[in-house]
């Protein structure tokens, strides 16, 4: 694209041409970081559900004035080549293949579909939700993608679309317990559906194991950063910062790091948590483990606003150890995070996040629990006391049954 | 000989993969007016379309910044 862009730079300053771009992404703004630092200025149409049900990135068309695709291009095309054809060219319109427009609907006007009402009833109105209802919608359009799998389940795009409502809640302050693990079902729903949808497997990948990445997500966004700074320009902010998965390179190889040091005994006397002042959430992506295949695990954990509680931030940051039985790997048995960075102050009630791999034995079946906790600084209520904290946690793994 | 015809089997086999796998939806085709459906944009969520565009002639790339 950025070869597209640089390439017709003179045919668009003249208004003999016109770049336009739809993205295929769960979190758009990156991509408006991306135009920002590739100094593309042209309009972008963003499409996360897949409404116009692509199953690979890029692709390359030429459409005439009269809306007509003329030419679909290849990926290594030459655009000067392709253009002087395209552009000498006047092109007919074809009247009777014109279909009508349909504008967006009315959503102080737009009602749940009338029963008795079909599968694609409730997937429509959910994409109208979800499209022009901004995030206050989010619930209902999630509702109506429900709806409509309860009528239709073996609909791989609804599918596809539900996880994509539930990883764009999970990313909301109006998050709910158990969203971002919805999302990753939904998505390997539609992937055993249809394995041949790379935009779906892609879903899948950008929070899943380093294995299976062909190439990495967003490793780009700091150089993008630095470019744009150095510019003099302010870079797009980003709603939903890339971490983790979305960061790591890809590894050809699963190498399980030395084992660290386990004071096992000693952590064992760490009062526990229960669950009570933090709650925490685990995600396997994908959601389950082929003998001798990896998966990426991730956690989340959040003070409990009912038990008011909060971090300590002027003491040690948490730690989380896992031991996995006996032929299974993990790629970190112990990490460790530090306190976020000064400005959120002494006490704070941030989600804190971490992720890891485990591999699977060859000879694995069924559902491994692998033990694990976390170690932190908790406050309770607003001047409760501060106690250093264990919480068990049991990382479920399932391997798919033959 | 064997090989060679094995090889060459083998290329046909990937190149009909691949080409199976890069299959755009029956919507998307040369000739035919590129669906009517209206996407938010991304500077500000307003609906556009490409519809929007008419009487000028585009590039239009689909993609994603990963």
């Amino acid at each position: 694209m950025p070869v597209w862009h640089d390439e017709t730079l003179e045919l668009q300053k003249q208004g003999k041409l016109r770049m336009v771009g739809i993205i295929q992404e769960q979190h758009p703004e990156r991509a408006r970081l991306f135009m920002q630092w590739k100094r593309m200025d042209w309009p972008v149409m963003v499409d996360s559900l897949d409404l116009l049900e692509v199953t690979y990135v890029p692709i390359t068309l030429l459409i005439d004035e009269h809306g007509i695709v003329r030419r679909i291009a290849s990926p290594r095309a030459d655009p000067t080549a392709l253009l002087s054809d395209f552009l000498d060219r006047e092109f007919e319109a074809l009247a009777k293949e014109r279909t009508g427009t349909v504008a967006p609907p009315n959503l102080a006007t737009l009602d749940a579909p009338s029963e008795p009402a079909t599968a694609a009833d409730w997937r429509e109105h959910a994409e109208a939700l979800y499209l022009w209802g901004r995030t206050e919608r989010i619930d209902y359009a999630i509702g109506s993608y429900a709806a409509s799998l309860r009528l239709e389940p073996e609909d791989g795009w609804t599918h596809f679309r539900a996880g994509v409502a539930y990883r764009r809640r999970a990313d909301l302050p109006a998050a709910r317990a158990g969203d971002f693990a919805r999302a990753v079902d939904e998505w390997g729903t539609a992937l055993e559906i249809d394995p041949n949808n790379y935009i779906w497997r892609r879903r899948i990948q950008q929070y899943g194991p380093r294995l299976d990445k062909p190439y990495p997500f967003y490793d780009w966004v700091a150089e993008a950063r630095r470019d744009i700074e150095a510019r003099g320009e302010e870079p797009e902010e980003l709603a939903v910062e890339p971490r983790g998965a979305e960061l790591a390179r890809p590894a050809r190889s699963f190498a399980a790091s030395e084992a660290a040091e386990r004071d096992r005994e000693k952590d064992d006397r760490i009062h526990r948590d229960d669950g009570r002042l933090v709650e925490i959430e685990t995600v396997v992506v994908p959601r389950s483990v082929e003998p001798g295949a990896t998966v990426r695990v991730h956690l989340e954990l959040r003070p409990k606003p009912e038990s008011k509680a909060h971090w300590n931030n002027e003491v040690s940051g948490l730690v989380f150890r896992i031991e996995p039985p006996e032929g299974w790997k993990v790629d970190r048995d112990r990490i460790e995070l530090d306190n976020p960075a000064a400005e959120l102050g002494a006490v704070s009630e941030e989600v804190r996040r971490l992720e890891f791999e485990v591999m699977s034995p060859a000879t694995a079946t069924g559902a491994v629990e692998l033990p694990a906790y976390a170690l932190y600084y908790v406050c309770e209520g607003i001047d409760g006391a501060c106690l250093y904290r264990r919480q068990d946690i049991e990382v479920r793994v399932s391997v798919p049954t033959r | 000989m064997v090989r060679i015809i094995g090889i060459l089997l083998g290329v046909l086999l990937v190149t009909h993969t691949i080409g199976a796998q890069l299959k755009l939806p029956p919507a998307i085709a040369e000739e035919k007016p590129f669906p009517e459906l209206f996407l938010p944009s991304l500077d500000d969520g307003r609906p556009v379309s490409i519809a929007s565009f008419r009487g000028q002639k585009l590039v239009l790339h689909v993609f994603a910044s990963w």
